[in-house]
């Protein structure tokens, strides 16, 4: 069935599909500058504070092998937790608004993080690291000098991983007030506007592609010059 | 604000009483869930050998597929739904379009990375295309071929959650309902029955794939 | 027999792999190609199997051309063992070793037959049948490697550096075997080695590559005799003359006895090397008589020797 032959049997104008939801934004500019900030910010701030617990977090789990495992596990449940969940109870204990959406976006974001931090520094060549024992390299050294700089393109990635996800994790705070994107889906369908739903949802789309290419520049500007960059996961939806 | 203990009680208790409607929503659930991985099964997996016969195709597809899988739920189940309708349909269509990334990915690789020497000997003893694919590279990709789909059964269960909003049915209705009525025993014993279906999805999966003939043996 | 009839391969971007490569592999024996890295040895032998396909020229195996048999048809009749040994990880040893006879579609009793039969012939115990290769070390593995290639009793087997990766004590045991093996089964063989020392042990005839020609084609003891150039000499290395001395034979260079000589106490055979020859003639005073079955048959001195190194490195240095 084409495009076209389906909208018509749902009735929907065709002109909405590619031009209605364009009148919309334009319609209301300054609301979706408004929508779109917030959710920028919850993005922001929620991916900011996910890096600066979970980098250091990550390095400190490389310096036990009994952490880095519990770490691992602890990933691999928290992945099985829905979005929509953790948001619900962030909601619980912090109510309406965009805070709880920020902390569930932080929680969100830790684990890709860590969990690269944890493999990239893991997988920094043993012999690399010897090397810099041999020169005489403190810990601090070391890790500073070796480990880091070859572990940050894999880092990178996690961060890019994390961030695409949590555009996702922002729509969903819409259910708890937070505003942002989800503003619109959320009034186009309880009005069954398709217009304003996918004024929503488009430049939110358009926000993940951005930002998942964008990242991939910088990773390939923080891979070492020498370093093969690793081809890492793309991004998963939330 | 609630001390914990007592909100894992309450939440229990919730459980308890509302067994009958937690069975239902599991039940559609799993329902939207598994139909959706096996219709992604059926496509991505042979999609995944196609790319490994013909390697030109693979970089876009999988790039294609990875960037699929960027897009929000709450974004792309209302681009679907001028297009297949409300319901079960446009989340279907949904989930099953998050686990091409996953499944076409680890098939391909999958195939790709098992060890050239096996294929070398295969060849030089004899085994034609075929028996090459049936016989060595796909028993060797299964546990790569597993973990993609068993990663997309995992990511699946969990965006079933939204798509209750847009009438899938399933356990985010009682999450949904639980934050409307701010009635968080309701929020976390939902959220945590989907947790353990993802789990038990995952550890099903695992286990089918070790009973598998030779599947505990490769890794 | 395996004839290679000036074959040519030159690949797609213009490079000559194998230039002009004319050799007979004659029924039962064990044929060594050797040249280093790059030569094209390992291309020669596989456009045996058909895994390298030949630019030019034919190859034919008991006087028809590989050209005219099906490709799978061909290589399930041809033996094939790697360097990598390449077992099949998910399948156990007995699954390993039957896998030509599986898909040739033996029935089950007899490739069980055959399994058990194969593993005592590469002395493992048949209690590995049921285990998965992970579970052998680097030689058992290479053990099963030649099983396998020699499960459906191919006429003809293809070597390409099959103990290259293992340590040198398990490779001489492996070779060592491997030899007996053979005895006991006359199968034709080409083996492909970077190892010249591996190449005149193992070899009936030692065929050297430079640059995908062939350049020397003969006998180990006639190679180390008669290298053709200096490339070939360079090539067997400055201990020539050492291993010309493993690969002749008492036999070959022992006079007639003197009348009345006993056999001593320590006598030569005449299957020993001229290596041990002269090692014991050090030991024991020049010259050593050789006896075989209780009787003196002959006797060789430190004399007899000599001229064999001398007339064949004046030979060389012409």
């Amino acid at each position: 069935m084409s495009w076209a032959a389906a909208l018509a049997l749902l009735d929907v104008p065709l002109s909405s599909v590619f031009t209605g939801w364009i009148d919309y934004i334009g319609a209301n500019w300054d609301q979706f500058l408004t929508l779109l900030r917030g959710h920028l910010v919850m993005v922001g701030i929620g991916e900011l504070l996910a890096i600066l617990i979970a980098v250091p977090a990550g390095i400190l789990a490389t310096r036990d092998p009994r952490l880095a495992r519990i770490i691992e596990n602890l990933g691999a449940v928290a992945q099985t937790i829905p979005a929509l969940g953790v948001i619900a109870l962030t909601f619980t204990f912090l109510g309406l608004g965009k805070r709880p959406t920020i902390l569930a976006i932080t929680i969100y974001a830790l684990f890709p993080i860590l969990k690269n931090t944890v493999a990239g520094i893991q997988n920094v060549e043993e012999a690399d690291v010897r090397a810099g024992r041999g020169m005489g390299m403190t810990n601090v050294q070391r890790l500073r000098r070796i480990e880091l700089p070859l572990a940050l393109p894999v880092i990178f990635a996690g961060i890019r991983t994390s961030t695409v996800l949590c555009v996702g994790v922002a729509y969903i705070g819409v259910f708890v007030g937070a505003g942002g994107l989800g503003t619109w889906i959320q009034a186009g369908l309880t009005t069954v506007n398709y217009d304003v739903m996918l004024a929503g949802a488009i430049p939110g789309a358009l926000t993940v592609i951005a930002f998942d290419r964008g990242f991939s520049v910088l990773e390939g500007m923080v891979t070492p010059e020498g370093v093969s960059r690793d081809t890492t996961e793309g991004g998963a939806a939330a | 604000m609630y001390p914990p203990l007592t909100i894992l009680g309450d939440t229990l208790t919730w459980l308890v009483e509302n067994q009958q409607s937690v069975i239902e929503q599991t039940i559609q659930h799993l329902n939207v869930s598994l139909t959706s991985v096996g219709i992604a099964l059926v496509l991505w997996v042979p999609l995944g050998l196609f790319l490994h016969e013909h390697d030109e195709f693979a970089p876009p597809v999988i790039g294609t597929a990875g960037m699929i899988l960027t897009l929000p739920s709450l974004a792309l189940l209302p681009l679907l739904i001028p297009i297949v309708g409300i319901g079960v349909a446009p989340a279907v269509v949904a989930l099953v379009l998050y686990s091409a990334l996953p499944m076409i990915r680890n098939t391909y690789t999958g195939l790709e990375e098992v060890d050239e020497s096996m294929v070398r000997a295969g060849r030089g003893l004899g085994m034609t295309d075929r028996e090459l694919l049936f016989k060595v590279k796909i028993p060797m990709a299964l546990p790569v071929i597993f973990a993609g789909i068993r990663q997309a059964a995992v990511l699946v269960i969990g965006i079933t959650t939204i798509a209750a909003f847009f009438g899938a049915g399933g356990l985010g209705e009682s999450i949904f309902a639980g934050i409307r009525l701010d009635f968080p025993r309701q929020v976390l014993g939902a959220t945590i029955v989907v947790s353990v279906i993802a789990i038990a999805t995952d550890y099903g999966l695992l286990a089918v794939q070790r009973a598998l003939p030779g599947g505990s043996e490769a890794t | 027999m395996i004839e290679l009839d000036n074959v040519r391969k030159v690949y797609g971007d213009g490079t000559v792999a194998v230039d002009d490569v004319s050799l007979e592999v004659p029924e039962g024996e064990t044929v060594t190609l050797v040249g280093p890295s790059g030569c094209g040895k390992t291309t020669t032998m596989t456009m045996v199997n058909r895994l390298t396909e030949i630019t030019e020229g034919d190859v034919r195996i008991d006087g028809e051309s590989i050209q005219d048999t099906d490709v799978i048809d061909l290589r399930r009749n041809i033996g094939y063992v790697i360097q990598e040994i390449g077992l099949f990880e998910h399948m156990t040893i007995a699954e390993n070793i039957s896998i030509v006879p599986d898909l040739r579609g033996w029935d089950e009793e007899r490739k069980q037959e055959r399994v058990e039969e194969l593993l005592e012939l590469i002395q493992l115990p048949q209690d590995v049948k049921t285990q998965y290769p992970a579970n052998l070390s680097g030689g058992q593995r290479q053990r099963v490697g030649v099983a396998r290639a020699m499960a459906a009793e191919p006429d003809i087997i293809l070597m390409d550096e099959p103990f290259g990766a293992l340590d040198p004590i398990t490779r001489d045991e492996l070779q060592d075997e491997f030899l007996d093996i053979q005895q006991k089964l006359d199968t034709t063989i080409m083996f492909v080695t970077h190892d010249i020392d591996e190449a005149l042990k193992m070899g009936d005839r030692v065929a050297v590559l430079r640059d995908g020609e062939l350049v020397q084609y003969d006998a180990p003891k006639d190679l180390l005799g008669s290298p053709k150039n200096e490339f070939v000499a360079n090539f067997i290395g400055e201990d020539r003359v050492l291993k010309q001395l493993s690969a002749v034979t008492v036999r070959e260079v022992m006079n007639a006895p003197q009348v009345g000589e006993g056999a001593g106490e320590n006598p030569l055979s005449p299957d020993d090397s001229l290596k041990v020859a002269l090692q014991r003639i050090f030991q024991q005073g020049d010259p050593l008589p050789v006896v075989e079955d209780g009787e003196v048959v002959g006797q060789v001195s430190e004399a007899d020797i000599q001229a064999v190194t001398d007339r064949r490195t004046s030979e060389v240095l012409q």
